[in-house]
């Protein structure tokens, strides 16, 4: 039972661990390498006559020229920026609504809690794909009055192909499902901290803010995870949401390489970009993951 | 420094729980008052409603000389320990000792200084660097309190403080709350489901049931003159035996008889009182510790009482008796020099002068 355990384990990493492995390797390599023999990997290839005489490049030229392409002339480096912006000013805004509803719900003994939940829950029931339509002429209607408003003041509020604008979406979508396993974690809170800091004379901000949000940090990295993720391979609002380049995110980026180019497509420019895009996930992951797994609350009670 | 009064005060939970129930309490500046009863008593509702963590449904509770309905919490300048420590996990000892000070603006400094003080008095000065999980039951405890003596406040709250600690510990904690009692000279309210806590702590003690207060005497009234059969019966271990039966008129002689062979001579102090009772139906009480060895006197003025022996339980210096009475079982607590053998027959006799009698539809005690 142990063996098969770990034979498991061990076929699991290698289904993990190949197609990233292959798509670093390929990145290295020109295009012309991979369309020949998409499974080789460079420096066995290397210094062999065969490749000496077709005159390929070495792997590191390959490499260089994969990179270069893509961070300069395909534009990577002001996708990678837009997507930063985006994800982590989209995050930074769910994880801190998302935490503040969900301790009101878990902590804050009133009437309509049941209610609200059940309201905010119910936003995960709804595809995205299906808001498409109204969202987008929701969007026209909203900028056009709100400039209507604004104009005085010299402001034009535009919600089509801005940032501002795919950043509300985010969080709208995002909240429900945070809002669900924080208040998960927040109800795991013994109750008798928030009423002790009420008594030492504690608003219910700051037990909030001092005493139940940092106990709640396992429950926040987690949703941190899981929203980074979505939020930084989005492809479909951002699609329909942002037009010009200079706007455009990495998921966008990255179909633009295989659409520009047709029949013609550059596949070492292609796995360069995705390295591009897979890093920032890879470091997020393995930064917080650890912070996940450490249980802050032990002490709180007897234990 | 302050008194508490409860006035008609009422919880009653939506979908109509009536947790308590209209009660009326009166504790003195400095007293040492332990709110104690079986679970859901409304003991922990009451003081959550003086903490101000709940609200109350009726009635006014006023701390000092002010009305505390609408006061929040913060401001009652109240102090509360949980039964659970309540400690925030993410502070160091002393980051959870200052806390409160901190949200009341105190100068750092002062803080330092009482902090420290406090930690002085409870002996966990060389804690105040450890957080919470580093800590055993009963240092978390102390800390519990420390958090709340630094606060100073007018009355302290504790709300079934020693429960989560050892047997043990739960003795010395006990004792040395008294002590911290003693020197603050501050009014304190005490919760506990535990009755040796209650008899041992309070200096009056309020016995609950279903919402309702049943008594509220010193420790020692409340066990020599318990109002009704509940207090009689809560209060004590092991807990007073009862039986029901008639007070028979044997020329001139009141004895108090179950119909099964029980016969018990009615002493004379109760006597004068229990007359008009005569043929009518009554319970009777004994504690554990009214029963003793016979001697010829007791088995000819019919102070004795026959039982069969079902257990027995040394326990040292003495000895626990259960032994069947008419349908039920009593309890008897013997010297160790008298200890019957088991499932045998056994005469014991009874300080019937000692004895409680309650009216068996009230189950209010009756004259004593």
């Amino acid at each position: 039972m142990k063996y098969l355990t770990y034979i498991l384990l061990s076929l699991w990493l290698l289904a993990v661990t190949i197609p990233l492995a292959w798509v670093g390797v390929n990145s290295l390599r020109s295009s012309k390498e991979i369309v020949e023999n998409p499974f080789g990997v460079p420096w066995l290839v290397q210094g062999s006559p065969h490749q000496e005489e077709a005159g390929h490049p070495t792997p590191q030229e390959s490499a260089q020229s994969n990179f270069q392409n893509a961070w300069v002339e395909s534009n990577f480096s002001q996708y990678f920026l837009n997507s930063l912006i985006v994800t982590s000013v989209s995050l930074v805004m769910i994880l801190l609504f998302g935490a503040m509803a969900a301790y009101a719900l878990a902590k804050i003994p009133s009437l309509g809690n049941r209610l609200i939940y059940l309201y905010f829950i119910s936003g995960m029931m709804i595809p995205a794909q299906l808001t498409l339509v109204p969202l987008f002429f929701q969007y026209s209607y909203l900028s056009e009055t709100l400039s209507a408003w604004t104009a005085p003041l010299g402001i034009e509020i535009q919600l089509h192909n801005s940032h501002a604008g795919l950043i509300l979406i985010y969080i709208a979508f995002s909240l429900p499902f945070t809002i669900l396993i924080l208040t998960g974690f927040f109800k795991s809170l013994p109750n008798a901290l928030r009423e002790s800091a009420i008594i030492d004379g504690a608003s219910e901000f700051t037990v909030f803010w001092r005493i139940m949000l940092p106990l709640a940090r396992p429950g926040i990295i987690s949703a941190a995870i899981f929203n980074f993720l979505g939020l930084w391979n989005e492809y479909l609002f951002a699609l329909i949401f942002v037009n010009t380049p200079e706007k455009k995110t990495l998921p966008l980026g990255l179909s633009n390489v295989s659409i520009q180019a047709q029949y013609n497509t550059d596949f070492g420019l292609l796995f360069a970009g995705l390295v591009i895009v897979i890093i920032p996930t890879l470091i997020t992951y393995l930064v917080l993951q650890r912070q996940l797994t450490k249980g802050i609350t032990a002490g709180a009670l007897k234990g | 420094m302050a008194q508490v009064v409860l006035q008609g005060v009422g919880k009653t939970y939506p979908g109509k729980v009536q947790a308590v129930e209209r009660i009326n309490l009166h504790v003195q500046d400095g007293e040492f008052v332990v709110l104690v009863g079986p679970s859901g008593c409304g003991k922990s509702t009451t003081l959550r409603m003086i903490a101000g963590l709940e609200e109350a449904t009726i009635g006014t509770i006023s701390i000092g000389d002010r009305v505390v309905n609408d006061v929040p919490p913060k401001d009652r300048d109240i102090a509360m320990v949980f039964q659970n420590y309540a400690l925030y996990p993410h502070m160091t000892v002393f980051k959870n000792m200052a806390f409160g000070l901190k949200l009341r603006k105190m100068k750092r400094k002062d803080i330092r200084e009482r902090v420290e003080d406090v930690a002085e008095i409870l002996g966990i000065t060389d804690l105040l660097k450890r957080k919470p999980k580093a800590l055993s039951g009963g240092q978390r405890q102390r800390v519990a309190l420390g958090r709340a003596i630094v606060r100073d406040p007018q009355v302290f709250l504790f709300d079934e403080p020693l429960s989560n600690l050892d047997a043990k510990l739960r003795v010395h904690m006990r004792a040395e709350i008294g002590r911290l009692h003693s020197r603050l000279k501050s009014t304190m309210i005490y919760v506990t489901h535990d009755q040796v806590e209650a008899m041992t702590m309070g200096d009056r003690i309020v016995v609950m049931r279903d919402g309702v207060i049943q008594q509220v005497a010193t420790p020692s009234v409340i066990y020599d003159r318990p109002a009704n059969k509940f207090v009689a019966g809560f209060i004590g271990s092991p807990p007073m035996n009862f039986i029901d039966g008639t007070i028979r008129d044997e020329s001139g002689v009141l004895f108090f008889v179950d119909g099964q062979g029980l016969r018990l001579r009615v002493s004379k102090a109760h006597a004068v009182i229990l007359e008009k009772y005569t043929d009518s139906r009554l319970t009777l009480g004994i504690r554990p510790e009214l029963f003793s060895k016979p001697d010829q006197a007791s088995r000819e003025s019919g102070s004795t009482l026959l039982g069969h022996v079902e257990v027995v339980e040394p326990m040292g210096s003495e000895t626990y008796v259960s032994m069947e009475v008419g349908e039920g079982v009593w309890t008897a607590r013997l010297e160790s020099d008298h200890i019957p053998k088991v499932n045998t027959p056994c005469r014991l006799k009874v300080n019937m002068s000692k004895a409680h009698y309650f009216d068996p539809a009230t189950e209010e005690s009756i004259g004593v």
